[in-house]
């Protein structure tokens, strides 16, 4: 019996042990558990967000309705809660990187969370700068008019 | 004696000072307006402005689509090559008379209606009139039933058909919604004026004003006072934000 619990103490203590080393092992080596998604940070020298990280984590998408509905229907135009401005910061000007790639800001953690957002069906998910389509939008022409057709009047498109 | 001269030097000084004021309001007028108007960007918009424009027809030039073409340029609206579902938020309209003969030319967009038929009959609430007039569409609750294309009697809204890829961060668009002319609330909320009555005074015909039809000192009402303007289809007393002068 004596012995029986010698020897658990013994495993006890050597299964604490290896812990030990295993974790300290993580800790010199400086890595992130590897289950985790990486978040690109913004690049443009900008090291806070408008709030702590730990609630953007949390609550973005309670700011960010908010400011749309403040937006649209009264047009509140400030920056801070704007999903224009994530974009700005997070995402680099002129990237190649689309919403769905998992380096895109929104998509590295919405993929792994498994979260659908349609915010970039409409919105851009990347910065605009100054008007990339205004020498390339291909104006559409005016086709039919069910305006006023009256026994004296014609209407019609030019 | 002494009384006098005290006077005039006072005087001499009131003239000085009031000649300095007039170069300083001469020299920046812009500054002075844009400080007086300009709503900070944290402040909602109010009744107590109406935003409108006002078209001169017998200005708009027949053949010419100077603030169509703007108007899809501002709002990245771009031709899928199929022009009966395309969506267009402004096109000119040719009106005949078969008596006389006489043509008039005149661009037709959403009509910002104080009534608006298309808030009425919308099921989610998505479109809706702002405070200051503009009438819009919230795409975020759109379900895209397209009610309000059939309610409102001046065709102006149009159905997203295809994914939009071309689109720009102020004017957010995409596929399964509703959407038309926004009088580009996004250049009004910052001191902005639309794209179509920039680009008519840009072609020199002058033919639109746009501006506060609540303010009696602004340039469309004093317009309007003098020279009146009529609605689109005002028997149905929606008083339209647009007015049009020469139908």
């Amino acid at each position: 019996m004596l012995q029986i619990k010698n020897l658990m103490h013994k495993t006890i203590i050597s299964l604490a042990g290896i812990a030990a080393i295993a974790f300290s092992a993580f800790v010199v080596a400086g890595e992130k558990p590897s289950f985790a998604p990486s978040v690109p940070h913004p690049t443009n020298g900008t090291t806070e967000c408008v709030e702590p990280e730990d609630e953007m984590k949390k609550n973005h998408m309670e700011y960010l309705l908010h400011q749309r509905d403040a937006t649209v229907h009264e047009g509140v135009r400030t920056k801070t809660y704007s999903l224009k401005e994530c974009i700005n910061c997070h995402v680099p000007e002129n990237t190649e990187i689309r919403f769905g790639d998992d380096k895109h800001f929104c998509s590295s953690c919405h993929n792994y969370a498994g979260v659908s957002i349609d915010c970039f069906q409409c919105h851009m998910d990347r910065p605009m700068g100054k008007n990339p389509h205004k020498k390339t939008a291909q104006v559409v022409l005016p086709v039919q008019s069910k305006l006023a057709d009256a026994s004296t009047t014609g209407a019609s498109n030019e | 004696m002494n009384k006098t001269e005290t006077v005039n030097i006072s005087r001499r000084s009131f003239v000085e000072k009031s000649a300095t004021a007039a170069a300083a309001l001469t020299i920046a007028p812009g500054i002075f307006l844009n400080q007086v108007h300009a709503k900070p960007a944290a402040e909602a918009v109010t009744d107590a402005k109406r935003w409108g424009i006002l078209v001169d027809t017998a200005k708009c030039a027949s053949g010419c689509t100077s603030c169509v073409t703007a108007c899809h340029e501002e709002n990245g609206i771009a031709s899928h090559g199929r022009p009966l579902t395309d969506q267009q938020w402004i096109r000119k309209v040719k009106l005949k008379d078969k008596q006389t003969n006489h043509v008039v030319s005149l661009p037709v967009m959403c009509q910002h209606c104080e009534k608006p038929p298309c808030v009425d009959v919308c099921p989610t609430g998505a479109s809706f009139k702002r405070d200051d007039g503009i009438v819009l569409v919230d795409r975020h609750i759109c379900i895209g039933c397209r009610y309000c294309m059939m309610a409102c009697p001046y065709k102006a809204r149009s159905f997203a058909h295809e994914a939009v890829d071309n689109v720009v961060d102020y004017q957010p668009r995409g596929k399964g919604t509703v959407e038309s002319c926004t009088m580009c609330v996004h250049r009004v909320d910052e001191d902005g004026t639309p794209a179509c009555v920039e680009a008519c005074t840009e072609a020199e015909h002058g033919a639109m004003i746009f501006g506060d039809l609540k303010d009696p000192e602004s340039a469309i009402s004093k317009e309007l006072v003098k020279h009146g303007g009529t609605q689109l289809r005002a028997d149905l007393g929606l008083n339209t934000g647009v007015r049009y002068r020469g139908i």
